[in-house]
């Protein structure tokens, strides 16, 4: 089989994955021939459903000896199968990199044979670019589950970033689905990493992990708690959430007739994920047993104001840090501008405006010039309402429109 | 005063000059590419190697590394004319350094922004540019872009195409990048030739084009994303958009 067509079916496999970020490896060079990395991350280039691409992202191998349902590389399926040669791949690294088409490569795989024949090919691959091309570049690598403690520490010495999916946030949807897996074996790998990186007490490995949605009946609750004992127990850096798409057909599969509100939930399960790691929210404060799922038509943190309004009319020009982050619609680059410019002059609504900070959905939870605004009350039904109004549009008369000529006089 | 001045970095410097030590007082300012039609009532600042070398010894020495890096960088925005906000910029650093972070001043403010412009350009260009590799093994890269990002660019692609010869040629600039195993330099281009691609060249260019289709998830195409993430003007030299 020629490369190309290996290239396209082994591509074409692994797009599931969305992990793809090259960020926050540091940058010091190890092995000495080519390549860097970039602390910030790199896009590449986007595809046409506009995700970024920054890695090199294929299966070593679309063969696989489970079988589970939501897999489209599952055994079962009648799919055609190949498989790159660890050489090959290395060299197909490398010649994308020097071209700048790629940060580095993102290498996971089938099961072939068992777990770890198929780790120990995944670091031959690892060996040739880290030893003989010298590659300095980012790689990620996925762990596999079941494969033991020695390669996977060896993985851990040669990757930038190792992953292990857990795919499921709930023990009984992964029984449910993914029979041939159990949170122990999904989890086992990052835990593996975890200890091993603690005990050489250097910087721990990075790793990441990823969630299916909407595959099976999880609330969101149950995704961002998973999410964040993650976060807190495993040192994982990213979470990736992946809305189900429908790829198999099966009897414990969902029938989802059309993607757009999950791809919705996805979207926003991702807004409360930045919450959770870089904007100081618990996840029992955006949900509780209560109230499980996010809302799809308010972003997570509007959500939450609207339903802690105690803790508003936020004063911007006495405000910290922490309480700026907290209002709708102010990000971490808008509390900065912020915090900088109060310390000339006290703000108003149209200085935020002048700085570019966004006061559509803020002017509702803040004072300005000490006072509130006085169109919409402080009610959570009030501001729903106006949070959700479309905004007016403006008129676009087309010429010679008649009706528009009407409105305005002209003839 | 409307003055007039040739549009360059020194030149900008003896503007400098001439409002500290010939006391002018500046209203507008003109390069001679965009003033030589009105040339008419404006006062021409000529370019003194001498009067600029002084001009940028002193903001080295009196302004802050930040701020005065915020200068140069501000100077390869070269197709935005904020030589005003630049000079009021320098004016109020030599008076207090403090003046230069206070965003609510709207000059100080529009250059911190164009500052960022600069560097989101800067980092976008890091993943857009695209190298061919030519016969004789070295690495070879067209850029055109709104600003002059050809000085950073070098400096990233040296770092991790370190065992590689490359250049990077602005074609609008006329300005190459050349790094081979002696030395490091930018260049003017005077003159330019398609160079020959190595044999493998179109080998790997169609490989990365099906694996740029293979990766996209149909399901969820979403061109008018893909669009403000990669705009078209960026596309001219991404093999994968060709």
């Amino acid at each position: 089989m020629k490369t190309f067509e290996k290239l396209s079916i082994l591509a074409d496999s692994a797009k599931y994955d969305v992990s793809c970020s090259s960020s926050g490896s540091d940058e010091r060079i190890k092995y000495g021939g080519i390549g860097a990395t970039h602390n910030s991350g790199i896009c590449h280039t986007f595809t046409s459903d506009g995700r970024c691409v920054s890695l090199l992202k294929v299966l070593l191998s679309n063969s696989c000896i489970y079988d589970c349902s939501y897999c489209i590389n599952r055994v079962s399926n009648d799919r055609k199968r190949a498989s790159f040669s660890p050489r090959e791949l290395a060299k197909l690294t490398i010649e994308f990199y020097k071209r700048n088409y790629i940060e580095g490569l993102f290498l996971s795989s089938g099961i072939i044979k068992n777990e770890d024949y198929t780790m120990e090919l995944l670091i031959t691959c690892l060996k040739i670019l880290r030893y003989e091309y010298g590659f300095d570049g980012y790689v990620h690598l996925k762990l596999i589950p079941g494969s033991s403690k020695e390669l996977i520490d060896i993985a851990c010495s040669l990757a930038s970033r190792v992953s292990s999916n857990i795919e499921l946030p709930s023990s009984k949807s992964l029984k449910l689905l993914a029979p041939q897996k159990s949170k122990e074996t999904v989890l086992g790998p990052l835990i593996i990493a975890r200890d091993l990186s603690l005990k050489k007490s250097k910087k721990p490995i990075l790793m990441s992990t990823q969630m299916i949605i909407g595959a099976s009946d999880d609330s969101d609750f149950d995704i961002l708690k998973t999410a964040s004992i993650l976060y807190e127990k495993a040192l994982l850096k990213r979470v990736y959430y992946s809305a189900y798409v429908h790829v198999n057909v099966g009897a414990n599969l969902p029938i989802i007739p059309q993607s757009t509100p999950l791809l919705r939930r996805e979207n926003r399960l991702y807004q409360a994920d930045w919450l959770l790691r870089f904007y100081g929210f618990k996840y029992d404060e955006l949900l509780d047993t209560q109230q499980q799922n996010l809302d799809l038509n308010l972003d997570p943190k509007t959500f939450w104001a609207l339903n802690h309004l105690e803790h508003f009319p936020i004063d911007i020009n006495k405000a910290s840090k922490e309480q700026l982050i907290r209002i709708p619609g102010i990000g971490i680059k808008g509390a900065f501008k912020i915090l900088k410019a109060r310390r000339y002059k006290t703000l108003n609504l149209e200085d935020l405006a002048k700085l570019k900070i966004s006061t559509k959905k803020a002017k509702y939870f803040i004072l300005d010039r000490g006072k509130y605004q006085k169109e919409v009350p402080l009610y959570k039904e009030n501001l729903q309402l106006a949070l959700l109004s479309p905004s007016p549009k403006l008129i676009q008369p087309l010429l010679f429109d008649e009706n528009y000529a009407a409105l305005s006089g002209e003839i | 005063m409307r003055i007039v001045y040739d549009g360059s970095f020194e030149g900008f410097l003896c503007v400098v000059y001439a409002v500290y030590y010939k006391k002018i007082r500046i209203q507008e300012i003109f390069t001679h590419s965009s003033f030589s039609l009105l040339s008419f009532d404006a006062y021409e600042i000529q370019t003194d190697t001498i009067q600029a070398k002084k001009v940028l010894n002193t903001l080295h020495a009196r302004f802050e590394k930040t701020h005065y890096e915020r200068i140069t960088h501000i100077f390869l925005c070269d197709s935005v004319h904020v030589e005003k906000e630049l000079l009021e910029y320098i004016i109020l650093g030599f008076k207090d350094q403090k003046y230069l972070e206070n965003i609510t001043i709207p000059s100080i403010f529009r250059l911190h922004e164009l500052q960022k412009e600069f560097f989101r350009l800067v980092h976008k260009m890091y993943g857009f540019v695209r190298f061919v590799e030519l016969e004789d093994g070295n690495l070879y890269a067209k850029i055109e872009t709104k600003f002059n990002v050809l000085p950073f660019l070098g400096k990233h692609f040296c770092k991790r195409l370190a065992s590689n010869n490359f250049i990077i040629h602005d074609i609008k600039r006329k300005l190459a990048f050349v790094k081979s195993e002696k030395s490091t330099q930018m260049r003017v281009v005077q003159s330019f030739e398609e160079p020959t691609h190595s044999s493998d060249e179109a080998h790997f260019s169609n490989l990365w084009k099906v694996f740029f289709q293979s990766v996209a998830i149909k399901e969820r195409e979403n061109k008018k994303l893909q669009q403000n993430f990669v705009p078209l003007l960026y596309r001219k030299y991404m093999s994968e958009f060709s």
